[in-house]
């Protein structure tokens, strides 16, 4: 099996919700030449090659060739037999035949596991640190190590590591493809408070308005926003449940504005997954309201495909007490319920 | 304003005329019966670009209710619903 692993420089990556958002872009434009991605971390994405190089002219090289031109950003990739010896080989823009992946992964210092322990930082950066003072420096001397001694000493931290440094690995975990559904509003002279809960429903009705969605519901979300005073803040709210409800989304949400750090210049709203569509969903009830919201969304849905898309707007109140009527409300794209 | 979007109640230009207090006296040429009442409201007084306004709640002569103001910067004439 051969792993690509493809690397967006860490410059880039400094701001985290920026590098959320540019991750995104590059899992799905590589989502796009077939390749299934798995992505744990920012900046980083693994898939593998054998499946692709029949769509990319029969070799690996056509594949990194694709998936070079499709990340359009600058990125690092590499090719080896594991997540850890594609992550180091792309590290050095390089591709590890199978042949040579046990010489190539004995000769990296051990520290190049840090990432791969499933520990945190210090706990792993401590683990490492006493390896070095044992005198064990390259994954080399770790994976002559025989496990009944690396357990007895490190734990199974330490057996992770062994297996990392023989070569074993479990196999890759693809997401599964979906379009990407954002919506970003800027927001003058810093809103907060009450301005904020508006630009939320404004994104949340945008979100669910967006075609792409094509009636399906959403898994999760996240909520970032970019700060006046510099830098940026995320957050990723889980939903319990798929949900295509303005009000569910609005209840999880809201709340989460009250931990902004401070005064916003821009709030964005990105789907993470989506579920089936809403009329796929079991349900032990339809209350009186959710059927008639149903029925006004089939009759929106019909009317759109009459129409065009951009044929109903909904009314979206934003601050009913102001004494300028123009800032009482305005027309959004309407969502289909 | 982002695409998609459509601000409603936006303020449209209008002719009024006035007598020698500033009050409107007709409307796109049709006579103002009453003035119902009138307020001023104001806005961003703190920044470059305030905000000020004169609106007058007015009946005309044809019967219908309508709302104009004169911006106090601009010292224009336009009429808005809501």
């Amino acid at each position: 099996m051969e792993v690509a692993c493809v690397l967006i420089p860490e410059l880039a990556l400094a701001d985290p919700v920026e590098a959320g958002e540019l991750t995104e872009r590059l899992l799905c434009r590589l989502e796009r030449i077939g390749a299934a991605v798995e992505s744990e971390r920012a900046g980083e994405a693994f898939f593998v090659l054998d499946g692709l190089r029949g769509i990319h002219g029969g070799e690996s090289a056509g594949v990194l060739a694709a998936a070079r031109r499709a990340a359009e950003m600058e990125v690092r990739i590499g090719v080896g037999t594991t997540r850890l010896s594609a992550h180091a080989a792309a590290q050095r823009e390089a591709i590890v035949p199978s042949s040579a992946a046990g010489d190539f992964l004995a000769a990296l210092p051990v520290s190049t596991l840090a990432g791969r322990l499933e520990l945190s930082p210090r706990e792993a950066g401590s683990l490492i640190e006493t390896m070095r003072r044992l005198g064990i420096e390259r994954l080399g001397a770790l994976a002559a190590l025989p496990a009944d001694r690396v357990a007895d000493r490190f734990g199974p931290a330490g057996l992770r590591a062994l297996r990392l440094a023989r070569g074993e690995d479990s196999l890759l975990r693809p997401r599964r493809p979906h379009e990407e559904l954002a919506e970003e509003v800027e927001l003058p002279e810093g809103a907060a408070g009450g301005q904020l809960e508006h630009a939320l429903k404004l994104l949340v009705a945008r979100l669910l308005a967006a075609p792409q969605r094509k009636g399906r519901t959403v898994l999760g979300l996240r909520l970032g926003a970019v700060l006046c005073g510099g830098g940026s803040w995320s957050v990723d709210q889980g939903l319990g449940r798929p949900a295509a409800s303005a009000r569910t989304l609005l209840a999880v949400l809201a709340p989460r504005l009250e931990t902004l750090p401070g005064p916003v210049a821009a709030l964005r709203l990105r789907a993470l997954g989506l579920g089936p569509p809403v009329g796929d969903q079991l349900e032990l009830s339809v209350r009186g309201e959710e059927h008639r919201r149903r029925r006004l969304g089939e009759a929106i849905r019909e009317v759109r495909a009459a129409q065009g898309t951009d044929s109903l707007l909904r009314v979206l109140p934003l601050d009913s007490a102001s004494r300028f009527p123009e800032r009482w409300a305005i027309l959004t794209p309407s969502p289909d319920r | 304003m982002s695409p998609g979007l459509r601000r409603l109640y936006v303020p449209r230009p209008v002719g009024v005329e006035v007598d020698s207090d500033g009050r409107p006296t007709s409307i796109d040429g049709v006579a103002v019966e009453a003035v119902r009442e009138e307020w001023l409201a104001e806005d961003r007084w703190w920044t470059p670009h305030p905000l000020g306004r004169h609106y007058f709640e007015l009946v005309l002569a044809d019967g219908r209710n309508v709302v104009v103001f004169r911006g106090i910067v601009s010292r224009r004439w336009y009429r808005q619903r809501g």
